[in-house]
């Protein structure tokens, strides 16, 4: 992998507020949160203005009042959010299609390709900003690196209306002096624990010993370490939406356990792998969908190798994409989750190993679908997974 | 550490071991190569973790000593001295002086203590292989390893001594490919290790064509002495499934071709498959063989080919890169492919099975 990458991780300036002082001139220069005003609201989105009191997004609207008292309300109009975040994501496609987007506010894009119709990196952050600008009025940070991860601790670094860039080889400099919290995956509890060992910034855990990190970090210790050096190949993937297949529930009431959402995540994998097998596709890229009470979506996908129609494998590609999803929002309640497949492929070409490997997911999957078909009229409720029934059911 | 040594030694001995140095490395001191200067030989040795590679040159050593230097900044000053040039080498204080004519450098070093050797894998045996074959058994086979593939297994080649044989295996799940030589009077245990994809492809590289190499194996490395060069590697860790198992019998069903006249027909027909799956249809009567290839925009290829057939009529559909990556690794003027039906793997080996010291399998693609 000496291939050097040019990636962008672009981060709306506290969109949703943004788009509201932007169509209001009245709230321009004003704290505003945007957000449910109800006993249970959360605030979706802070304004600047109000975040130097201290307000954050997925605080308590109560909280958010009594740290900062003149703050505007306003009521989220999320379709509105999602015409804007689609002119934004015109902007992105117009330089290259490899854009893997986040949520309505935040996506990587690779540009490696683009470098030679529209000048080096750092040119096309700019012309990305300026052309966000001209289309919304609205600003956004950049950060622009040689991979995901620096990308992303990038556009952090000078936001609002930032644009960093780390030129390839400074990755592991850059990231010395900031705190370990920068890293995605490590929470408070974790930063607790490295606090005990000494380590407080992402130099102090590049550091570290093997043997420290092995005992911090587990099998995770040289994921950890090549992330401290700001080492990431993890692939932008780029997801069209017209071709994949996906399954998606919204929850009557939000989810707050991990267990219940890995019942909702194992039938709605189910649903997905069915639907991938009578179409006689496999998916090379696994995606999950994740709704926060705040209304607040994000998606997060990761390749799979061979390509899979399997319910199992559906099933643990997403529990582990959400759960580095949860590392880095804890706490938060659910009120939609979704598994899809995309960058499918035909099941055209069997593999010499496929009797033997994963055998036994094979059987049931195939055993499944024979007697879904049989009992049709009774759907994917025919026969079903005990780890999608809830115990009293 | 105080040597002289001539340009060409040094660079030859860089060139074998610059390969493995990483441009994108996780601890600074990988991007270094150790050299080691001791009794009138200067030995190099470069790593990244999973494969390392020493090699070494003779040198007039003023005062042994061991250092680390950046290993590609050294390499291309080397390469870029005149020919014919003597280079000094001196550690001084934290910098190693290289001299050569009027040109002088100071290069960075990091202490050689740091620097992770490989030094005692605890070989349970030791051979000695001619390394004609081994680089036989290399190039016939490495093409069909996987890569970066969830069976981690897979990203790398079986190598397997049983009694008298050596063999090499390699497999994406799609096709496989397997070499093997006799070692005449040679009694070998049974014994099996994969070793990883990179540490292939670096020792074909390193590999000539003569003489003979030593082979150790431990529990977690293996590791090659070949003329001035020692190469290690790390085993993958795991258990490489049952490839017996799916080489399918001999059912005597077979087409010989004339293996160019199909090579040249395949390539053709490759031109407009569908780009992604590289499906085309083989047709096999005793007539002949026809393939045929279209793509999604309906654009097409048909080519005949005369073939030796007496068995079925059959129709089957491959992916046309893995026929041709078997095809040509079949050294002989014809090819025979064996077949069971559409949906069973086929064989490709030289027309003489029993003679055939190298096998392909390929999956077929559903039409």
């Amino acid at each position: 992998m000496t291939d050097e990458r040019a990636i962008l991780h672009v981060d709306m300036d506290a969109f949703y507020a943004s788009v509201e002082q932007r169509d209001d001139p009245e709230l321009a220069g004003q704290p505003v949160l945007v957000g449910g005003k109800g006993q249970r609201g959360v605030v979706a989105a802070a304004s600047y203005e109000a975040r130097e009191f201290g307000v954050r997004s997925a605080m308590p609207m109560r909280e958010a009042l009594k740290r900062c008292p003149k703050a505007v309300c306003v009521n989220p109009r999320l379709d509105h959010y999602r015409d804007v975040s689609q002119q934004v994501f015109e902007v992105f496609r117009s330089i290259t299609p490899e854009v893997e987007g986040l949520s309505l506010d935040e996506a990587f894009l690779d540009v490696t390709a683009s470098i030679g119709l529209f000048g080096d990196p750092v040119s096309i952050a700019r012309r990305i900003r300026a052309d966000i600008r001209e289309a919304t009025q609205l600003t956004a940070s950049v950060g622009v690196a040689s991979n995901k991860l620096v990308a992303k601790i990038a556009s952090d670094l000078d936001k609002p209306d930032g644009l960093v860039h780390v030129a390839h080889g400074d990755e592991a400099e850059t990231l010395a002096p900031l705190s370990v919290r920068a890293l995605p995956g490590i929470g408070p509890r974790k930063r607790a624990e490295l606090a005990s060992a000494a380590i407080h910034t992402i130099g102090d855990l590049q550091s570290a010993d093997a043997d420290t990190l092995r005992r911090l970090f587990g099998r995770y210790a040289d994921r950890v370490r090549n992330r401290a050096h700001g080492i990431d190949d993890r692939p932008v993937i780029a997801v069209r939406d017209d071709k994949s297949i996906s399954a998606e529930r919204t929850f009557s009431e939000d989810l707050k356990q991990r267990s219940e959402m890995c019942e909702a995540l194992a039938a709605l994998a189910d649903r997905t792998a069915t639907r991938l097998r009578n179409k006689r596709l496999l998916a090379g890229v696994i995606q999950v969908k994740i709704r926060q009470s705040d209304f607040r979506t994000f998606t997060r996908q990761c390749r799979v190798m061979p390509a899979t129609d399997s319910t199992e494998q559906l099933y643990q590609s997403a529990l582990r994409l959400l759960d580095e999803w949860r590392a880095e929002h804890p706490d938060q309640p659910l009120r939609l989750l979704g598994v899809g497949g995309s960058r499918l492929v035909s099941d055209q070409q069997p593999d010499l190993f496929a009797a033997a490997e994963p055998a036994g997911d094979k059987q049931v999957d195939r055993t499944v679908d024979a007697v879904r078909e049989r009992f049709a009229e009774l759907g994917t409720a025919a026969l079903q997974s005990a780890r999608t029934l809830k115990r009293d059911d | 550490m105080k040597l002289t040594v001539s340009r060409q030694a040094l660079l030859g001995a860089l060139q074998a071991v610059i390969g493995v140095v990483e441009r994108r490395q996780t601890m600074p001191i990988l991007a270094n190569i150790l050299m080691q200067a001791k009794d009138d030989r200067l030995a190099m040795t470069a790593t990244d973790i999973e494969v390392e590679l020493q090699s070494g040159c003779e040198a007039q050593i003023g005062m042994a000593g061991d250092i680390t230097v950046p290993g590609r900044k050294l390499f291309d000053i080397v390469k870029a001295l005149p020919e014919g040039a003597e280079l000094k080498l001196a550690l001084k204080g934290e910098r190693l002086s290289v001299q050569s004519g009027r040109s002088r450098f100071s290069l960075s070093t990091l202490p050689a203590a740091e620097f992770p050797v490989i030094d005692d894998i605890e070989a349970t045996q030791t051979h000695e292989l001619p390394v004609d074959v081994v680089h036989r058994l290399l190039d016939k086979t490495y093409f069909a390893m996987a890569q970066q593939d969830v069976r981690y297994y897979l990203n790398g080649m079986l190598m397997e001594t049983d009694g008298g044989v050596i063999r090499a295996v390699a497999t994406d799940g799609h096709r496989l490919a397997l070499c093997q030589a006799e070692l005449g009077d040679k009694n070998l245990p049974s014994e099996q290790v994969i070793v990883p994809r990179k540490g292939v492809l670096e020792l074909q590289r390193m590999l000539g064509d003569q003489g003979s190499l030593t082979v150790s194996m431990g529990k977690n490395h293996i590791r090659i002495h070949s003329g001035d060069i020692r190469f290690t590697s790390k085993l993958i860790d795991g258990r490489f499934p049952d490839y017996q198992r799916v080489i399918p019998a001999e059912t005597g069903n077979y087409m010989v071709a004339d293996r160019d006249t199909l090579r040249r027909a395949l390539q053709r027909a490759a031109i407009l498959s569908n780009e992604k799956y590289r499906g085309i249809r083989l047709e096999i009567r005793d007539s002949g063989a026809k393939i045929m290839a279209h793509n999604p925009e309906q654009e097409e290829a048909e080519e005949q080919v005369e073939v030796e057939y007496s068995g079925e009529d059959i129709e089957i559909g491959f992916n046309v890169t893995y026929l041709l990556d078997a095809i040509g690794a079949v050294d002989n003027e014809s090819v025979r492919i064996s077949l069971n039906d559409a949906n069973s793997s086929c064989v490709i080996t030289v027309p003489d099975i029993d003679q055939s010291d190298a096998k392909y399998v390929v999956m077929p693609m559903r039409l």
